[in-house]
């Protein structure tokens, strides 16, 4: 299992669209992956949770995988945030 | 395989879906069919019918607007074991059923989890945040 924290940086934070990207990157690996924010702890792989952390721009937020590709998917999912889930800003 | 299909009155359920496609950034596998104001029921229920034919040995979930409505009300009867009816469309509801109806699960437990996708996007804020502050 490994983990990285970083900070939220697109303008919008985890809304919709960006939380449907996440979950759908999520669920492209096997590895079993988790948000940790503000004391809780959610399946990456649900788009209805990743919403219900309401995680704004500026928030730290853990990523944690644990899987046989959980290196991958831990690198893949910090690189769309820090590309601000392609966002302009 | 499972289907959905949403029913309202007027446009409300090609918005939800559109809304939906914005969201997840495809186009999504779901139907619609909007009960128009000028319609008596023979009209809907007649499209209605003519899907189910096209989606038998289909698993459905039908969504409808509001439970005691026409949308609702015509599709009652149909209500079995590989129909399922679910009232009150929202967007986190019928989010819960895109990203889930291809999972292998079994109908019923994709229903459960979507009905609860539903009613847990419903939400107070001030109890929300009155929740974070305990």
């Amino acid at each position: 299992m490994i983990r990285e924290t970083i900070e939220i940086i697109n303008k919008l934070g985890l809304h919709a669209r960006a939380s449907a990207k996440l979950s759908h990157l999520a669920n492209s690996f096997a590895s079993d992956i988790f948000l940790i924010y503000n004391g809780e702890r959610i399946d990456a792989k649900s788009l209805l949770g990743i919403l219900t952390l309401a995680a704004s721009v500026g928030n730290k937020i853990t990523i944690e995988t644990n899987g046989k590709d959980e290196k991958k998917a831990l690198k893949e999912i910090v690189a769309l945030f820090k590309g601000k889930f392609h966002e302009k800003s | 395989m499972n289907k959905g299909l949403v029913i309202t009155h007027g446009n409300l359920g090609r918005e939800l879906i559109a809304a939906a496609e914005g969201i997840l950034e495809e186009k999504v596998d779901i139907d619609c069919l909007s009960f128009e104001w000028e319609d008596d029921g023979s009209e809907t229920l007649s499209k209605f019918e003519h899907y189910l034919n096209k989606n038998q040995g289909n698993n459905i979930i039908i969504f409808t607007d509001m439970f005691g409505g026409s949308p609702t009300n015509i599709c009652f009867k149909f209500s079995m074991k590989n129909i399922e009816i679910i009232t009150g469309v929202n967007l986190p509801g019928l989010l819960k059923f895109l990203t889930y109806k291809d999972k292998d699960i079994s109908f019923k437990e994709i229903v459960k989890t979507v009905k609860k996708g539903a009613i847990d996007g419903i939400n107070l804020i001030s109890e929300y945040l009155g929740e974070k502050k305990k």
